[in-house]
């Protein structure tokens, strides 16, 4: 087991190389360079820009300098805000994307997991119909879509939510909601086809032939396994969250690290981009590494130490 | 029992009694057909997806404007309004209805096409009011208290004469006084090319590498997979954003940046049927039979891998719809005056206070699309999947 | 002889799926006897282990039961609530199934998947199941029981598992076990030890046993009685011997005619006779057999035959008293 983690953790490194040199060999292949918007920029203001930001160096010193930045876990100074370090964007907008972020993966596990459950329980009758009805919508409809839909109806029509703003609990609901609702559709369909499946497994019937009560039959025997399959989409729930923060922190104007990723995009703020892409990274491996502990404390036939051979 | 007549115990004729009716087999691709017709929401979509593709081409070439067409005195419009009927002294009756964002008065016809905005006298800035003159009357616009008011010349409120939908703009004009429809129309055009190009690419990479892969195996396979690994731990949306950056937004760019990212699926789709399929005994004896690589991969392998192949391209369709909006919507995607679903979503977003109607078209639009992608997907998924034959 | 433990009467089963009704038991009756072991023979697909599910009312969820009754211990096992089901279940019917592949549950150890049984119907403390389940490990020859217990089951042997299901379905001393072919899915060796097993604990614990399989050197060796089934319905009943030594009805004929030397191992699977079962889905209004049967009459096409004969019954027109006299059927060979 511990073997398995410290494995585990040099492919992490190792990808995260890999994801760094893309991203920095991406963002230099930028034609022009950083600065080339600000066209009334003198040339030795440019020149002396440049130095500033080590751009007059060979493309290779600049990599190994930000290697080196990175491995001190500095991601170096934004182009575009003088003296504010990528860190500090990312420090100041971490709180209120891991919040949303986190209460989002709350409603997927609390919502979308129980709403199988009945759906299943109640195979073709009305609960299941209207779930996989309601689950059907979120899958298909994009989330800006229901942000913004949601944003007219129970903000500006109904006035129920603020527009923007995280003052109070309530400015939380929209942003999670959006945020969460393809996902919670998701994983309320795979919970019940899943379900479905478990069900129709002999040892379900050898549960109920030794006499099970329906309930030790559901959640000892069904769910733990059904949940199987449950457990494996949050890695990818984790990494859509990240990307739909783009567009819901932008809709909801919540001041996130989704939306200064893409205002660093609209500045064309190189280091800001690379940085966050990294930080994404680094953070969506992590807690891929977590689904697969979890995983493996789900399923006993899952041996960590052949997983990563 | 007795009353059984003799000549029931005389023997069946032996090949009528070993006659076994069985049930005509159909083939794998008659079978799936046949569920996939029985199946009513991938038929609809299958209509619906059809439809979009004739609108999206034909469509533009039937209207009488252009996607860039601005006509900014005929702005916000709705595809509806409420009329007003107002009547001189020899029975000419002017039509009009009003705008209740703008405060414009708007002339239309008994049909129901706009002939144009209504001039006024000065408005009057402190009372709120603005006077018109209008078939011979004195008519008073209103809008000291909303919602605005029209006022015939004794002062009476006028009440509207029926509602009528807007036969010039059928859907209406966006904030620069364009169609619509027409742009409605283009964005399904973008967003299909850029949904079908981007998945032809995705699925000619995807099957290369997933191919080469599961047919090479061991070492071959396992660098291969592990750089799929790599690949896809960082959600690939992110890489569309980080290519979208380095090529600048732009129908071409959206496209490449979409087609060279999504195909991990796939080639792990493709690698994972060869690599089942490569145990079995045909190919073996494919092989035994002298038969080269590229022939085995492309008559043996293929046509048995194609079922989760497709399933897997109508999954991608949707997802690479998607993301052009979705990129389209955060102002990475095509640029104006270029329509596409996202942006005009993100267009109407910001006229939402004023103009909420503006919205409902291209939401409705993609997720209409996004719908009929995913049932078709589903009754694919149902109708081609081996494990749900019976 | 002594009332049957289990008596079941014109039993009936459907399934409902988009192809519509397929009826897998069409009126089945039995009787099982109290510490006897009955076999159930047939082809795959005559309906012996939906006949067995019906029971203890375990089909899935298409599953539904049409009609009949299956008496147990003075009770109808049709008609018992839930609730009362559920104590007889794991309790005084024990089941073992076909693939100790797949019926265990693959995320709990094999020690919870026994004491969970016990824990159920017993009065009893943790510690007292596992001393139980111990116990039964040891029943059921599974060396180092003990340590055996925290085990998943995915790190036994088919074997191993199979012993697993056993201890299970013996858990809590049941009156009557139902085994579904619970050797078919092992090695051939294996098979042997299992099936011995069964009938030494049978022997012990002085159950009834149902045991279905497709073996009929397994049937000749360790059944008293025999039900022999095809097209969801019961063709012909009877002690072992007699319907070995004189098969009354076409169809024990044709399978016991596959089988050249029960003694000779390697030929006593069923080998098939020519043609194939009805479908389920249409079944035929007259016998079932009639498409297969040599000695097909009008008749037989015509109507359902009833079952002649007290002890050894058989379900042929041709038992009927105005029949055509057939050699080796109705008339003793010369
Ligand atoms: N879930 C189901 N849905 C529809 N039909 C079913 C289902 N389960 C069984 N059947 C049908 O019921 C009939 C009897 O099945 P059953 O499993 O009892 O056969 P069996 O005698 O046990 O065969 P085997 O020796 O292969 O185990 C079969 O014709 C089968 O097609
Ligand atoms: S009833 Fe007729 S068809 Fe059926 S087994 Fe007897 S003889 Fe054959
Ligand atoms: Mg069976």
């Amino acid at each position: 087991m511990p073997t398995y983690i410290l494995q585990r953790l040099g492919m992490m490194l190792l990808t995260l190389w890999a994801i760094v040199t893309l991203t920095f060999f991406l963002m230099h292949a930028v034609p022009g360079g950083p600065f080339v918007s600000e066209k009334m920029l003198a040339p030795e203001i440019q020149a002396a820009l440049n130095a500033k930001y080590g751009l007059d160096q060979p493309i290779w010193a600049q990599y190994i300098t930000y290697l080196k930045g990175i491995l001190t876990l500095d991601l170096g100074p934004s182009f575009k805000y003088p003296g504010v370090s990528v860190n500090k964007m990312i420090a100041d907008g971490l709180p209120v994307t891991m919040r949303t972020g986190l209460l989002a993966v709350i409603a997927v596990v609390a919502l979308g997991v129980p709403l199988g459950i009945i759906a299943a329980l109640n195979r073709n009758k009305w609960p299941d119909t209207t779930v996989m009805l309601i689950a059907t919508i979120g899958v298909a409809i994009p989330s800006y879509v229901i942000a913004t839909v949601m944003l007219y109806v129970f903000a500006l029509r109904l006035g129920w939510v603020p527009t923007f703003g995280l003052d109070n609990w309530r400015g939380y609901i929209l942003p999670v909601f959006a945020l969460s609702g393809f996902w919670v559709s998701f994983v309320a369909r795979l919970t019940r086809s899943s379900l479905l499946e478990t069900f129709e497994q002999d040892y379900m019937t050898t549960a109920r032939a030794k006499g099970l009560r329906p309930g030790q039959v559901l959640f000892k025997h069904g769910l733990r396994n059904s949940l199987v399959p449950v457990v494996t989409v949050l890695g990818p729930v984790v990494a859509n969250l990240i990307t739909g923060s783009f567009v819901i922190e932008q809709i909801f104007a919540l001041p996130g690290i989704g939306r200064q990723f893409v205002l660093s995009i609209t500045n064309r703020d190189y280091t800001a981009i690379m940085g966050i892409t990294i930080f994404y990274a680094a953070a969506l491996m992590v807690m891929i590494l977590i689904v697969d502990l979890l995983y493996a404390v789900l399923d006993p036939r899952i041996k960590l130490s052949e997983a990563s051979a | 029992m007795s009353d059984i007549s003799p000549n029931m115990w005389e023997k069946l004729p032996q090949d009528e009694a070993v006659a076994v009716k069985s049930a005509p087999s159909l083939t794998y691709w008659q079978d799936a057909r046949r569920r996939l017709w029985a199946n009513k929401p991938a038929v609809v979509s299958i209509g619906f997806i059809i439809l979009l593709i004739l609108g999206a081409i034909f469509g533009p070439f039937f209207s009488p404007y252009s996607y860039s067409d601005q006509n900014l005195k005929l702005a916000n419009i709705p595809p509806a309004f409420d009329t007003y009927a107002v009547t001189d002294g020899e029975g000419n009756t002017t039509r009009f209805f009003l705008n209740a964002s703008n405060f414009n008065l708007y002339e239309v016809d008994a049909s129901g096409h706009v002939l144009g905005i209504m001039r006024g006298e000065r408005k009057d800035m402190l009372k709120k009011q603005q006077p018109f003159e209008i078939a011979g009357q004195a008519i008073t616009l209103d809008y000291a208290k909303l919602p605005a008011r029209i006022l015939s010349a004794d002062g009476t409120e006028l009440r509207t004469s029926g509602w009528s939908w807007n036969m010039t703009y059928l859907f209406g004009t966006d904030q620069l006084g364009r169609d619509v429809l027409v742009r409605q129309l283009f964005g399904a055009r973008i967003s299909l090319t850029v949904a079908f190009v981007a998945t032809l690419v995705n699925f000619f990479i995807g099957i290369f590498y997933g191919g080469i892969a599961g047919y090479m195996g061991g070492k071959t396979d396992a660098i291969m997979m592990r750089i799929v690994e790599i690949i896809s731990t960082v959600p690939l949306t992110l890489y569309v954003v980080l290519l979208m950056v380095v090529f600048d937004s732009g129908l071409l760019s959206i496209i490449i940046a979409i087609g060279s990212v999504f195909w991990v699926d796939m080639a792990r789709i493709v690698r994972g049927q060869i690599l089942s399929l490569k145990q079995q005994d045909y190919v073996a004896a494919a092989r035994t039979m002298g038969a080269s690589t590229p022939r085995i991969l492309t008559r043996h392998l293929l046509p048995n891998a194609i079922g989760p192949i497709i399933i897997t391209l109508t999954m991608l369709i949707p997802s690479a719809i998607f993301i052009e909006s979705f990129m389209s919507f955060i102002g990475l995607g095509v640029t104006p005056p270029l329509a596409s679903w996202g942006t005009l979503t993100s267009e109407a977003v910001e006229t939402l206070r004023a103009y909420p109607h503006q919205l409902f078209f291209p939401a409705a639009a993609i997720s209409l699309t996004m719908f009929a992608f995913n049932f078709l997907g589903d009754g694919l998924r149902d109708a081609l999947d081996p494990r749900f034959r019976k | 002889m002594s009332a049957p433990v289990l008596s079941v009467r014109d039993l009936k089963t459907s399934f409902f799926s988009q192809r519509g009704e397929v009826q897998a038991v069409r009126g089945v009756s039995f009787d099982v006897h109290p510490g006897e072991i009955l076999g159930i023979v047939g082809e795959s697909g005559s309906g012996k282990s939906i006949t067995c599910m019906s029971i203890l009312r375990l089909l899935k969820s298409t599953g539904r039961i049409m009609g009949g009754s299956a008496n147990f211990d003075g009770q109808d096992l049709m008609a018992l609530d839930q609730g009362d089901l559920r104590d007889i279940r794991g309790n005084k019917i024990g089941m073992i199934f076909q693939d100790p592949m797949t019926s265990l549950n693959p995320t709990l150890s094999v020690g919870e998947q026994v004491m969970e049984t016990i824990l159920r119907h017993r009065k009893a403390t943790r510690a007292e199941a596992r001393a139980r389940a111990i116990e039964l490990f040891e029943l059921v020859r599974i060396p180092s029981a003990a340590e055996r217990l925290k085990s998943y089951p995915h790190e036994f042997s088919g074997g191993m598992r199979q012993r697993v299901m056993i201890a299970i379905a013996l858990a809590c001393d049941p009156k009557l076990l139902i085994a579904d072919e619970p050797t078919t899915a092992l090695d051939v060796t294996i098979q042997r030890q299992i099936l011995l097993l069964l009938k030494d604990l049978q022997k012990r614990l002085g159950m009834a046993v149902i045991l279905i399989t497709h073996d009929l050197g397994v049937i000749a060796e360790v059944t008293d009685r025999i039900v022999v089934m095809y097209g969801g319905l019961v063709m012909e009943t009877g002690p072992v011997h007699d319907l070995f030594a004189t098969p009354k009805h076409p169809y024990t004929q044709g399978l016991l005619a596959s089988v050249p030397d029960l003694r000779d191992d390697t030929h006593r699977r069923l080998t098939p006779i020519p043609g194939s079962p009805p479908d389920m889905a249409h079944p035929p209004e007259g016998c079932p057999f009639t498409a297969r049967c040599p000695h097909a009459m009008q008749q037989c096409q015509a109507a359902l035959p009833p079952v002649f004969g007290e002890g050894q019954g058989a379900r042929c027109w041709l038992h009927h008293p105005d029949a055509p006299k057939v050699a080796g059927v109705n008339e003793v060979a010369a």
